[in-house]
């Protein structure tokens, strides 16, 4: 796997930061590769805009900024104004389908792919969540991460006794990816 | 909605070895066969006639795991325990989740109402719940004993509130476990905010 860039965006208090935590957690200490990241939060405690900047490799990163990243995962429309013009011509988009409207600041070449995950958080139980629906449809739709691993770092890294619904958010949220790109069984289903 | 774990197989501190599992269709008659072999004193306090072919139709039929989801206990074929949690979907209790719970006579003191209750407890907050609750009759020693420790307290008492198979009043405890900081934690940890890394 050559180095991998990827973008988290979204509001305070949709988890964007343990998003990200979570990803180079699954891919550095569960899948043994390498991985850095940055995290910028906003001054308030809810509803700023805030993002992470995650890097995968096999080998050591020197570099942990990402400026081009090759996936951006947005959660808010915001999130997905500012970051969109950076994403990489030919990268994976992955937006929260009901809070984001895709329009024509999306650079050539790029796949997108949509999900509804706060709804799927609220269906399962708690909408605190949406961000781990987000890292399990990260994890079917792009396969950076092993979902094994994922899922390790899911349980590892969530409060005790939160575990057994994180871990149903993470399987819904890879399912839903899987069927969407086709990488579970058949073809692609791109939505732009 | 699908229960993951199960089949569970669980030892007794006795060492007897039992199996936890969600109730299925298939489980009608054991079920009606281990609330007819309850003594009447224990289904007394039971809001149903649990010994009736309709009431077990209807409980099978009710099965649904967003809003009911029933657990067994089974031992040599047999279906020794049963407890279920009850959710409500709409209103102002969507966070609150209801505990039912009945052992046999012969699996009582033995631990096997605590452990159903560990799975009771884990199913709630695996689908989001904040509080649990349970009617408990002030009589009944060994549920107040595992309710407690699975961490519920005696949140209030209604007053001569059922009657016991001698027809003597007793009091009616509603224990509840409120596991709402375990989402607090959840809540701070999504909260993507740092007083000392702002900006």
């Amino acid at each position: 796997m050559p180095k991998t860039e990827i973008r988290v965006g979204g509001l305070g208090g949709q988890g964007v930061i343990l998003c990200g935590h979570i990803i180079g957690k699954a891919a550095s200490i569960y899948d043994h590769k390498h991985a850095t990241l940055i995290q910028a939060f906003g001054p308030e405690a809810r509803g700023s805009a805030c993002s992470a900047q995650v890097s995968l490799d096999e080998e050591p990163i020197g570099y942990p900024y990402v400026k081009r990243p090759d996936v951006l995962i947005v959660m808010s429309p915001d999130a997905y104004f500012q970051f969109v013009p950076s994403l990489r011509p030919g990268g994976v988009l992955l937006y929260e389908s009901e809070l984001v409207a895709l329009d024509d600041r999306l650079p050539e070449g790029v796949t997108a792919y949509g999900i509804p995950a706060t709804r799927l958080a609220e269906d399962l139980g708690r909408r605190l969540v949406l961000n781990i629906v987000m890292v399990g449809f990260f994890v079917g739709a792009t396969g950076l991460v092993s979902p094994e691993a994922a899922e390790r770092a899911v349980i590892h890294s969530v409060p005790k006794g939160t575990e057994q619904l994180n871990q149903r958010a993470f399987r819904k949220g890879y399912e839903f990816g899987l069927e969407l790109t086709g990488r579970g069984n058949g073809g692609p289903r791109h939505d732009a | 909605m699908m229960l993951e774990g199960y089949p569970k197989q669980i030892t007794l501190r006795d060492g007897s070895a039992l199996v936890i599992r969600p109730i299925e269709a298939k489980d009608e008659e054991a079920l009606l066969a281990f609330y007819r072999a309850l003594p009447e004193e224990d289904r007394l306090f039971l809001r149903d006639d649990v010994t009736s072919q309709q009431w077990a139709d209807r409980f099978i039929g009710s099965i649904d795991y967003e809003k009911v989801i029933p657990l067994l206990a089974e031992a040599g074929g047999e279906v020794i325990a049963n407890g279920t949690l009850y959710r409500t979907l709409h209103g102002w209790t969507t966070h609150v989740a209801e505990i039912r719970m009945a052992v046999a006579r012969s699996f009582q003191r033995r631990g096997l109402g605590t452990a159903m209750l560990r799975e009771l407890v884990r199913v709630a907050t695996s689908v989001g719940a904040e509080k649990m609750i349970a009617n408990v009759v002030d009589n009944q020693v060994g549920a107040f004993r595992a309710f407690e420790k699975r961490g519920f307290h005696r949140e209030a008492v209604l007053k001569g509130h059922v009657k016991d198979i001698h027809g003597f009043k007793r009091d009616l405890v509603i224990m509840s476990n409120d596991v709402s900081h375990i989402w607090d934690a959840m809540a701070a940890m999504v909260a993507d905010y740092s007083p000392t890394l702002g900006g």
